[in-house]
């Protein structure tokens, strides 16, 4: 799977929004030779993951970096900060902002002492109690202090990381070279820039955020504010319409030449420069979908080939498994038989085209198949009309589309397309409009993004397990911030059933149960099929309930923040609403808070976390439940032999489970799954580094 | 998806619109492996080279600076179809072209990326200098100009003509050796003295000399061919190897590789050998005609002995990676055989045993996978016995401080031969992404495999056995003396015959009569008592009568007389030596003893019984320390020079204090035996090292051929095939023990013996 851009940003969009850029106050122009030299010097970096023993030395390092960036020093940092409060508290409002300026220039120019920081930590938090009545916590303060060092501060979920981030972004935006602060989504982006852009503009820093809709000059003036609220696709795919902007010679030299010689080149550049970066939910952008690469095509039109696809999907779906081909489930596989293949080959005689070759003709019916067996609708994909995407191509709204499906999110996501001709497949499965596969003009994976960035920070709920990766990959230190107010959630013990259809009848009659108390509810699903299955049976019991998925961002959101209002039901998929916090109703603490039920145990213990998280903030009560059974996907693609065993174990009963071995099934299951995603994660970035060493010739990427 | 060989790749954009071009002092030349065309790119700028199939030979062939990659990959798609190269196949080959200097694009290419190759190129060549340290090269001067002057001259010597005048020089010398009387022992009997001290520095300086011109000999063809077929072979490096820290010249002569005919490079592999060939003939004549003392004798047997038998043990060995090796592929067409033969074990098992998707075959053809199967068992096993043959021969040959080199040296050679493959191996298993989804079985066979080979080696008793040299000996010995002396007046044994056949004692039976002599002095005396005697009977006679008292003394005198009459009577029948028992007789010199006088206590040669043999065997400390308290009493017994005969006895005394007289010089160095010798004893029976004396009786014979069992003269009173003095090895068999500990008791022995601890 890929993340597809097209080549002009904004290109469909009819209203041009300007910029939130919010420059104010004697802020210091920006130098655009140094702000493009910046962006030239922005190499991908190229230098590969260390090996053998190299890769030891470096496991070494980080477990002292752990020494290094210990928690108990942030906080302890943390109080100073607290300790300077009586400082500022009493400054009027101009003296304060002279002292913010007197610290900006001491910054910019790098001569800060580590006492400056605490100073300018102190006076942040007493700007953003002033501009946005909220003070920082201690927590908040040792979080954004671990983050200026570069490190990814785990905080838990609702701790306000969107106000400690103001404290880090500040620091960064001070240092003059910019600083992006990176959200999941859009809407996230816009709101955060325009929710902080008075303490910002306090403390002499502009501020913007940018959305797919963007045209280049809106984007340009967006990145040269001081603050950049974007997400990580915008900010990866600007970076990356730079380089191809730039042609094949990226280096400052050859830049200038070109520019000399042909006078263009730089001036069509938007960025300038990748310095520093504060990831939010650092874990979901920075390892689970740092994998998928970011593509920039372009349309590439190809009758013939999409003749063939049709053709393809006609053959498939005369074959007949087993006779004709088998599936894999575990790696989601289709492989011709032998008659098969003959099969293909008969069938195929005399179409002419690719089918004459035998290898092409069977490559392009192993995809039909597969698009067959493996991609259903409403599961991996749905098929929509009009579903905007944030790329804008240039397609007709009424058009219906194949929609990827986020298998994390439960999320549409109309930019995305599969690889290797594999969209093209479900298309013609479907038998709708076939979009030839487009030409790739640059391809860059997240990771390999994220690291060209001089300073990288991150917040997230859930780090702690991806502690490992952060280092190997980014070199980054995960620091553990406590929460401000002790976490009161009871986690209640995993319930086990044999088969699905108990599972779903326990979970709804736990729901009846607690919904008959007041308890507000937010049951978690997988898929979007499961949570229309779930909606349905609640339906059908005249239940009254929200489901999340597949939506606008911005309702997400406000159907998310109402989720904890007395008597609400909400489903939705995992991470839908991230970022957004589930404020209790009044009453609600009373009668025990938020109680999240998962309806299936997640690939990784990190999503079970960030799902959990959600009941119980700031010291709120909640509980947390998850509901289980042997026939759940992670098990089946994961344990499959395992689980055969303890199905014909445990028999069809509807009762719960009581083994303690299915305790360890499932964390076995859950960690095979995490080991499988780590290596191929840690795949992607060494074949990016074989082929930047042997396509030496073919230029920097 | 399940496709071996998927079209599209992700990459592609980033080549596709390339339009690079192979470098313009590249060439191409073609050549044939097993019927099928490869292409070999050569630069002769850089001496890199490459070998292209056909389809990727089709696609680069496409690529000409103008068209681009893109361009040019849907040509050889629209001609090749199915064979032709996928694009991430292109991809790899215009890495791999790229990494190997051979390429070049219109884009300067991304000098970090250069500086980094650069830097790893670096250490790699270092790091496979320090893993070849036993092999270090070190190149000096480029004779690529002075061989194309000497070409004229010296071109000949790989042409037609230059085989004839070959042959005659190969037919001299072999005319010349047999000409020599007895040639085979003679030659054989130098050969003790190639290694000894003073010989070494000669047989050192024959080897340098043979070596450079061997290594001329590479030189000069390669050069020869190169011109002849147009690829150039040039010659650019000749350095010195220290092949196991000896210096020996070497050349670099891989531009061979791009020949065209397979025959030019067999030869140009062969060339070596040919030239030392030659010079062995020419030594060879000069041996035959110069006298044994000169010296010039002596060098040219050195130089025979270099550029004859070590050329064909070494470099025509085709298993070892040195000529023949080179020679072998050629002929085969099987270009990099051994790495490829290699891959092909590993390939059989992944494919058969892993049960890995899509494992590549490294043959090309059935015929091929034959070659390389075998070529992979036989090099195996031949790595095996070099290895030790190496260790061996450092082991014995250096000793004192020297040993600490040796030493590090096996521990150098375990970690680069043993510990570096396991650990990568390991990696492999661990983390390699083509074992993905068999890992666990993969794991599993190793593992079992692993623990089978384990559990052989370090907990399944083995019978653990030792040998040592003895000598039968009869076990009754009687040594025959002079019971009276006298004059040798007869020697009856000389007229003995031979108990049996092949023995060449005379046998005697009990009592009879060896040698007869004659004491006059005796027979005078016995005259003299015997008339004493009668004379004192005549006088009782006459007595009696008359004086009855004095007859009563004459009866006394005459008892008296008859006593030592008695005894006199028995010293003179002790001149008749009788051998006491039946056995073999060892008389020396008795010829010589006719009519010698022979003193009473004279040794005159020992009779010895056949009827019942010992085996006195010799062992040293490491093996009697454990002999005394481990061993099984029975040992099992094969006598030297017939292996078909196996007896069997019992250790009956195993003497208690160490010696340094060996029982017999059969066991002495000095004539076959194991035991070294002190070299100033003249017996050959002094030891260096003390030995303990093993005694083992009760002997039987368990297995003979038919011929030794049926033929009955050759068997003595017990059956036994055996001789007296004859050399048996005594095989003795301790507790069994698994093979580990076997090892490690005797790496310990080793370390004691050269260390002294």
């Amino acid at each position: 799977m890929a993340t597809n851009v097209s080549i002009f940003p904004g290109s469909e969009s009819s209203e041009s929004t300007m910029p939130q850029s919010r420059a104010s106050g004697p802020a210091v122009e920006i130098g655009i030779p140094s702000a493009t030299w910046r962006m030239l010097a922005s190499q991908v970096r190229t230098e590969p993951l260390p090996s053998n023993l190299d890769a030891a030395f470096d496991t070494a390092r980080g477990y002292i970096a752990r020494l290094k960036y210990r928690t108990g020093s942030y906080l302890a940092r943390a109080k100073r900060v607290l300790a300077l409060d009586p400082l500022y508290l009493k400054l009027a409002d101009s003296d304060l902002r002279q002292k913010a300026f007197d610290l900006r220039a001491l910054f910019r120019t790098g001569k800060d002492k580590p006492r400056d920081l605490l100073h300018a930590m102190a006076i942040i938090r007493e700007v953003a109690y002033r501009k946005r009545e909220e003070k920082h916590y201690l927590v908040q303060v040792a979080g954004a202090l671990a983050m200026t060092d570069g490190c990814i501060a785990e905080m838990a979920t609702g701790e306000g990381k969107t106000l400690t981030a103001v404290l880090a972004a500040t620091i960064f935006g001070w240092r003059g070279k910019g600083c992006h602060v990176l959200t999941v989504n859009d809407y996230l982006a816009k709101r955060d820039a325009e929710l902080m852009a008075p303490v910002y503009e306090f403390l002499g820093l502009s501020v913007s955020s940018i959305s797919g809709d963007f045209k280049p000059d809106q984007r340009r003036a967006a990145y040269r504010a001081d603050i950049t609220y974007c997400t990580n696709k915008e900010v990866c795919a600007d970076f990356l319409r730079d380089r191809l902007a730039l042609g094949r010679t990226k280096d400052l030299s050859g830049a200038l030449l070109g520019k000399m010689l042909y006078g263009a080149g730089t001036d069509k550049l938007v960025m300038r420069g990748l310095a520093a970066a504060i990831v939010d939910e650092a874990d979901s952008i920075l390892v689970d979908e740092a994998v998928t690469p970011l593509i920039i095509s372009g349309e590439a039109p190809n009758e013939e080939q999409v003749e063939a696809f049709k053709q393809a999907a006609d053959v498939s779906s005369r074959m007949v498994q087993q006779k004709h081909y088998t599936v894999n489930h575990r790696y989601r596989e289709v492989e011709l038989t032998d008659e098969g293949f003959h099969y293909v080959m008969d069938l195929t005689e005399g179409l002419g085209g690719v089918w004459n070759g035998a290898r092409r003709a069977e490559e392009l019916v192993t995809q039909a198949l597969t698009a067959r067996e493996f991609y259903l609708k409403g599961k991996q994909y749905v098929v929509a009309k009009g579903v905007p995407s944030g790329g804008a191509e240039a397609c007709d709204p009424d058009e219906p589309k194949v929609v990827i499906v986020d298998e994390f999110t439960g999320r549409l996501m109309p930019d995305r397309t599969w690889r290797e001709g594999l969209h093209q497949a479900i298309e013609a499965k479907e038998q709708i409009h076939i979009n030839p596969p487009k030409d790739t003009y640059a391809r860059l994976s997240f990771q390999r993004f994220f690291r060209s960035y001089r300073t990288l920070a991150g917040m997230t709920g859930t780090g702690l397990e991806a502690r490992r990766e952060f280092w190997q990959i980014y070199h980054l230190p995960v620091v553990l911030i406590p929460t401000n107010k002790p976490n009161i959630r009871r986690n209640h013990k995993d319930v086990v059933f044999a088969t699905e259809d108990a599972k779903y009848k326990a979970i709804v009659r736990e729901i009846q149960r607690l919904h008959m108390t007041g308890q507000p509810i937010l049951i978690g699903t997988r898929s979007v099929k499961h949570s229309e299955r779930l909606s349905e049976m609640l339906q059908a019991l005249g239940l009254d309930h929200q489901v999340l998925n597949a939506v606008r961002h911005a309702e997400e959101a406000q159907i998310v923040a109402g989720a904890g209002a007395m008597h609400r039901i909400t489903v939705a998929t995992n991470m839908a609403g991230r970022g957004t916090d589930i404020k209790l109703a009044r009453g609600v603490r009373e009668i025990g808070g938020l109680a999240v039920l998962a309806a299936e145990r997640n690939e990784t213990k990190r999503v079970d976390r960030q799902l959990f998280g959600r009941a119980a903030r700031q010291g709120d009560p909640g509980r947390a439940q998850a509901y289980v059974c042997l026939e759940d996907e992670l098990l089946q693609r994961n344990t499959p032999r395992l689980v055969r065993l303890f199905r014909a174990l445990c028999g069809k009963s509807d009762k719960p489970l009581h083994n303690p071995f299915l305790t360890l099934l499932f964390h076995r299951a859950q960690s095979k799954a995490q080991r499988m995603a780590r290596s191929q994660r840690k795949m992607v970035l060494t074949t990016d580094d074989w082929l930047d060493e042997s396509l030496g010739f073919a230029g920097t990427e | 998806m399940a496709i071996e060989r998927p079209t599209f790749h992700e990459s592609w954009y980033r080549v596709a619109e390339l339009h690079p071009r192979l470098r313009s002092t590249v060439q191409i030349s073609r050549q044939h492996f097993r019927a099928q065309p490869w292409h070999v790119v050569q630069d002769h700028t850089n001496n890199a080279f490459f070998r292209l199939a056909e389809p990727a030979y089709r696609f680069i062939g496409l690529l000409d600076g103008k068209r681009s990659v893109a361009e040019a990959w849907k040509l050889t798609n629209d001609q090749l179809g199915d064979d032709a190269p996928t694009q991430g196949e292109v991809i790899q080959l215009l890495g791999q072209l790229y990494t190997a200097n051979l390429l070049q694009a219109e884009v300067p290419a991304d000098t970090h990326t250069l500086f980094l190759r650069y830097k790893k190129r670096r250490s790699r060549e270092i790091s496979s200098y320090l893993m070849n340290i036993m092999f270090a090269r070190v190149p000096l001067v480029d004779p690529d100009a002075f061989l194309e002057k000497w070409l004229v001259l010296l071109g000949w010597i790989f042409s037609p003509v230059g085989f004839v005048v070959w042959a005659i020089l190969i037919a001299g010398g072999c005319y010349a050796i047999s000409g020599v009387p007895n040639w085979p022992s003679q030659l054989a009997s130098s050969a003790g003295g190639l290694l000894s001290p003073d010989n070494l520095i000669f047989l050192y300086i024959a080897f340098a000399c043979i070596k450079a011109c061997h290594e001329m000999g590479h030189a000069i063809s390669c050069k020869k061919f190169g011109k002849q077929s147009g690829t150039g072979g040039e010659v650019h490096t000749i350095g010195i190897m220290f092949l196991i820290f000896t210096p020996v010249p070497y050349v670099d002569a891989s531009s061979s590789w791009a020949l065209t005919n397979k025959f030019h490079r067999a030869i140009v592999g062969a060339a070596g050998m040919w030239v030392e060939l030659a010079i062995a003939s020419i030594a060879a004549m000069v041996w035959a005609h110069t006298g044994t003392d000169s010296p010039v004798h002596a060098f040219a047997y050195n130089v025979m002995f270099v550029a004859g038998f070590s050329t064909i043990l070494f470099n025509a060995n085709p298993l070892l990676r040195y000529d023949g090796y080179y020679i072998l592929s050629d002929l085969l067409e099987i270009p990099n055989l051994g790495q490829r033969s290699k891959d092909y074990v590993f390939y059989l098992v992944k494919k058969y045993i892993w049960n890995v998707r899509f494992a590549r075959n490294p043959a090309y053809s059935v015929a091929e996978q034959g070659w390389l199967f075998a070529y992979a068992i036989a090099s195996f096993l031949m790595r095996v016995i070099v290895s030790f043959g190496i260790m061996f021969y450092l082991a014995n040959v250096l000793n004192g401080a020297l040993i600490i080199l040796a030493a590090a040296m096996g521990v150098a050679a375990i970690i680069t031969w043993v510990l570096m493959p396991i650990g990568k191996f390991l990696h492999y298993l661990a983390t390699d992404s083509e074992l993905a989804r068999v890992r666990t079985r993969a794991i599993a066979t190793t593992s079992i495999f692993t623990a089978a080979v384990l559990i052989g080696l370090g907990a399944i008793p083995l019978p653990d056995r030792a040998r040592a040299q003895g000598v039968v000996e009869p076990a009754d010995l009687r040594e025959l003396f002079a019971e009276t002396d006298g004059f040798v007046t007869g020697t009856p044994a000389l007229a003995l015959k031979p108990a049996r056949d092949g023995l060449d004692m005379p046998y005697a039976e009990a009592a009879t009569t060896l040698i007869s002599a004659k004491n006059p002095e005796l027979e005078a005396q016995l005259a003299g008592l015997r008339a004493d005697k009668e004379y004192y009977r005549i006088r009782r006679d006459v007595e009696a009568v008359k004086d009855p008292a004095h007859a009563q003394q004459d009866q006394s005198q005459m008892n008296a007389d008859d006593e030592q009459i008695k005894m006199l009577q028995e010293r003179i029948a002790g001149l008749q030596l009788k051998s006491p028992i039946a056995g073999a007789l060892v008389l020396p010199d008795l010829e010589s003893k006719q009519h010698a006088y022979l003193s009473r206590g004279d040794s005159v040669g020992l009779v010895a019984g056949l009827d019942h043999f010992i085996i006195r065997a010799a062992a040293l400390n490491e093996l009697a320390g454990p002999l005394a308290t481990e061993a099984n009493r029975t040992v099992e017994i094969r006598v030297q020079g017939r292996p078909d005969i196996l007896l069997s006895g019992r250790i009956k005394q195993i003497l208690p204090a160490g010696s340094d007289r060996l029982p017999s010089a059969a066991l002495g160095y000095q004539i076959g035996g194991e035991f070294n010798t002190a070299t100033d004893d003249r017996q050959g029976t002094k030891t260096v090292e003390n030995f303990f004396e093993i005694r083992i009786d009760d002997l039987k014979l368990v297995n003979a051929p038919k011929d030794v069992k049926t033929h009955n003269a050759y068997l003595d009173a017990h059956k036994l095939p055996l001789f007296p003095g004859q050399r048996v090895v005594v095989r003795f068999s301790f507790h069994k023990k698994p093979l580990a500990a076997q090892a490690w008791t005797a790496l310990l022995q080793l370390f004691q013996r050269k260390f002294h601890f």
